[in-house]
């Protein structure tokens, strides 16, 4: 009987039914937005990188070849294969620059089925000389040739070819080789050669993506620090659009009539749940700090660090400080060796207590107080000390075997201000 | 707690750079962050590549008739040492890791070989290939960044290529195996020099990003001011929310109609970039002048409860003059009493006494409902910390209840004139 949709996502983050739609909670559309751009940010290049090694190693594979001709039994077939890998391998290239940067799974398929025929062809000529590690060629380019789409497709898809390229490997070594001390390595050898080079391959691109979203993290983050003593930072203020919005379509459709007055239950329930978001979302905000918004905001810190800060002394702090600050909790979260270890940092401001003598100025003095789990005092970064040293003047100490700080920071006096 | 080490690099009162050098530390520790996490990724990739090529290396040497048992004895303790230089050279000092891993791994060449009068065996060269192109090559990844580093790789290439030639029964100059190396050599450092290019291109795309986002960031700020600053359109707004809550019962389906098409006029204005000021809501009066008598919007507050069950009884002043700002807050915070009164009271009927002297005006509102004990509920039930108080305090007034179960409840709501 109503026709009021029910929006379906109410500002407090919590989407109706659907959790996680589109990214995780609490982190604000435009970071979301950023991320998105930064997932595929640089990999291009590193792609015509891919392509660039990929031909270099099939130059030295058609010398080899060539080198080789003479002891053939049939050398056009294994030539046939090689023109089939450049036909492909130059299609691929080509395809990737014109269609960007995503390669279409059906696109993906022809490109595997292509080096699927490379490699049958290859083998094909080489059975009969009973020693695919000494004779194969173009079959173990096509294994390089499987490193330019590593940027492109999902890692799990791209390993998951390369490992039936090597099973294709084994199953032919196995079948046709004799193996002894004479032939052994060099079957060894061709077996890595045609699958290690898309294992690196897939490995460089994840540490470069992790390193690329870890650097956009950090950068975006870091934009709170000119943010104002207290700010509503990027979530409420999206959050209040959003809440208005959703109040004007049901107003709209109360006006117009689509909604029949009186309202049903569920309809005034919206309303009520609506006007008690919008009260709190019009008082809430003006409470929290920058470095609220920065941890709450980064998908980095947001896991690992707690912030106790009562009397939002951190809003005190100058642009530079509040960049030291941020730098060295980011340092010291994203400074880890072990990929596996989940650091903790919480941090305390306050509570401001009066200095005997008194300071220039007028200004005050605000305790800051950084405590870690997992972080060894010997293993921390010198570059973490600068950082911290631009905040104030600070002493460490090692509290259960892990790492703290405390640092007495200098701001203005806001009674001053 | 036990303190290690006192540090003082910022002297009191002098810990503040100027903005300029801020921005300036700013760029420069951007890029030596990323640079570090660059360093990271090759270190990281040669230890891959690097452990890859010495274990082939070390199954085929493993396989009976390779190589003497001998020298595979003596050969192990030099691949353990290049194994450690390895997993060091993602730790500290990579340059003399890399020294000392190519170092160690030419001796495991040399000696893999020995006696040198004697021939080797058929497969040697191909066995120890992969230790020359990938187990020593992959230093080459962390070489290349300087000239007199590429000098190491050149030297390193040149010594591993003709060992493994000379480990090679190969009549010519240059065996297959041995260009391999060579291409080993070439394709690690080419891998090098494109990831360490790759990373400012990526970076430089990252800060543009970071700047893009603290504008977006800005405007977001203001977004939300400008919507958190449009309180007499959210009063109305929430008003009439209010009443849909309600379904609308007791209001004239056409007055409440009415009144949801204005406001959604508003909102609509509000979103597409003007502040609108509304002059009345309904019969609500709203005049936002600089100076508003108080006692026309005491009366609107009145009608409005009426509306939901709630009879309103004023005594004492009815004409005061307040500040729009101070007379927003008063008045919200009166109607958040109110609310409560209605909601949780139990009665329906309040007085709200409004009193003034040359500094203060206080209006007291009070019940003879249900009560409720002090001890037992936490101001911030009902929202009244953030709802009553928090505004009232923001315009330098002050709010006390006062209340116990079973005779009513009243409350004190003070501002400055």
């Amino acid at each position: 009987m109503s026709s009021f949709l029910r929006p379906d996502e109410n500002t407090l983050g919590v989407i109706f039914g659907r959790r996680n739609k589109g990214g995780p909670p609490g982190v604000a559309k435009a970071l979301r937005q950023a991320s998105a751009r930064g997932a595929t940010l640089g990999t291009g290049y590193l792609g015509v990188g891919a392509g660039v090694l990929s031909a270099i190693q099939a130059l030295y594979g058609l010398s080899l070849f060539a080198s080789q001709w003479s002891l053939y039994p049939d050398p056009w077939t294994a030539a046939l294969a090689w023109v089939v890998y450049i036909v492909a391998f130059v299609a691929a290239l080509i395809t990737v620059s014109v269609r960007g940067e995503r390669l279409p799974l059906w696109l993906f398929i022809v490109y595997l089925v292509a080096l699927a025929a490379v490699v049958s062809l290859d083998f094909f000529a080489i059975w009969p000389l009973h020693d695919i590690g000494a004779y194969a060629t173009a079959s173990i380019s096509a294994g390089f040739g499987l490193m330019i789409v590593v940027t492109l497709r999902r890692g799990r898809e791209v390993l998951a070819a390369a490992g039936v390229l090597g099973l294709a490997f084994l199953a032919a070594i196995v079948m046709d080789s004799h193996l002894d001390a004479a032939t052994f390595p060099s079957q060894l050898n061709t077996l890595a050669l045609a699958t290690l080079p898309t294992a690196l391959a897939v490995y460089i691109v994840r540490g470069f993506r992790r390193m690329v979203q870890q650097e956009l993290d950090r950068v975006l983050v870091q934009s709170t620090v000119s943010a104002p003593r207290f700010a509503v930072g990027m979530l409420a203020s999206e959050e209040l659009a959003r809440l208005d919005l959703a109040a004007e379509d049901l107003l709209e459709s109360v006006a117009t009539g689509r909604t029949k007055l009186k309202l049903d239950p569920k309809t005034a329930s919206v309303a009520a749940s609506l006007a008690t978001e919008l009260r709190l979302h019009l008082i809430e905000g003006r409470r929290e700090t920058w470095l609220y918004h920065a941890v709450s905001e980064s998908e980095m810190l947001g896991k690992a660090v707690t912030l106790s800060d009562k009397g939002s002394l951190a809003g005190l702090l100058d642009p530079g400080q509040r960049d030291g600050l941020l730098s060295s909790v980011w340092l010291l979260m994203s400074d880890t060796r072990k990929q596996n270890v989940t650091r903790t940092l919480s941090l305390a401001l306050g509570p401001v207590t009066p200095t005997a003598e008194r300071l220039e100025n007028n200004r005050i003095i605000v305790p800051i107080v950084i405590t870690t789990t997992d972080v060894p005092r010997n293993r921390v970064d010198p570059a973490i000390w600068a950082s911290i040293s631009r905040v104030g003047r600070y002493s460490d100490s090692t509290e259960k075997s892990s790492l703290r700080v405390d640092i007495e920071c200098l701001v203005d006096n806001p009674a001053d201000q | 707690m036990q303190f290690n080490r006192i540090r003082n690099f910022v002297p009191r009162g002098t810990g503040v750079a100027p903005p300029f050098v801020v921005a300036i530390c700013d760029d420069f520790s951007n890029m030596e962050l990323i640079a570090k996490e660059r360093d990271r990724l090759l270190q990281r990739t040669a230890r891959f590549l690097g452990l890859s090529g010495t274990i082939i290396t070390l199954i085929s040497l493993c396989f009976p008739g390779v190589v003497p048992l001998n020298n595979l004895v003596a050969t192990i303790p030099l691949l353990l040492i290049l194994t450690l230089c390895h997993f060091m050279v993602a730790r500290s000092r990579p340059t003399l890791w890399a020294a000392l891993g190519i170092a160690a791994g030419i001796a495991a060449l040399a000696v893999v070989r020995l006696p040198f009068d004697q021939p080797p065996s058929a497969s040697l060269g191909t066995a120890i290939a992969p230790l020359g192109a990938a187990g020593i090559a992959c230093f080459a990844l962390v070489l290349v960044s300087s000239v007199p580093r590429v000098l190491l790789i050149i030297i390193g290439a040149a010594v591993t290529t003709g060992l493994v030639q000379f480990a090679t029964v190969h009549t010519g100059i240059l065996s297959p195996t041995a260009l391999a190396i060579i291409l080993g050599w070439v394709l690690s450092s080419v891998l090098g020099y494109w990831l360490s290019a790759s990373v400012p291109r990526a970076a430089r795309r990252i800060y543009s990003i970071g700047k893009a986002h603290r504008a977006e960031r800005q405007a977001s700020e203001t977004e939300a001011q400008r919507r958190q600053g449009a309180r007499l359109l959210h009063d109305t707004v929430l008003a009439t929310l209010t009443l849909l809550a309600h379904s609308g019962v007791g209001v004239a389906p056409e007055a409440l109609r009415q009144q949801a098409s204005e406001d959604a006029r508003l909102l609509r204005q509000l979103r597409l970039g003007a502040t609108p000021t509304p002059e009345a809501s309904g019969p609500y009066n709203l005049t936002p002048v600089e100076e508003t008598p108080l006692g026309t919007t005491l009366e609107s507050v009145k009608q409005r409860f009426g509306r939901m069950g709630l009879e309103v009884s004023w005594h004492g002043t009815g004409q005061v003059l307040l500040p729009s700002d101070v007379l927003d807050a008063f008045l919200l915070s009166l109607a958040e009493c109110l609310e409560n009164v209605r909601r949780h009271s139990g009665v329906t009927q309040a007085h709200v006494t409004i009193t003034d002297d040359a500094t203060t005006v206080r209006a007291m509102v009070t019940d003879s409902g249900v009560g409720f004990n002090l001890e037992g509920i936490d101001d911030d039930k009902f929202g009244f910390r953030e709802s009553v108080i928090g505004r009232l305090r923001e315009v330098g007034g002050n709010a006390r209840l006062f209340s116990s179960p079973g005779s009513g409840t009243t409350v004190v709501l003070e501002v400055p004139k």
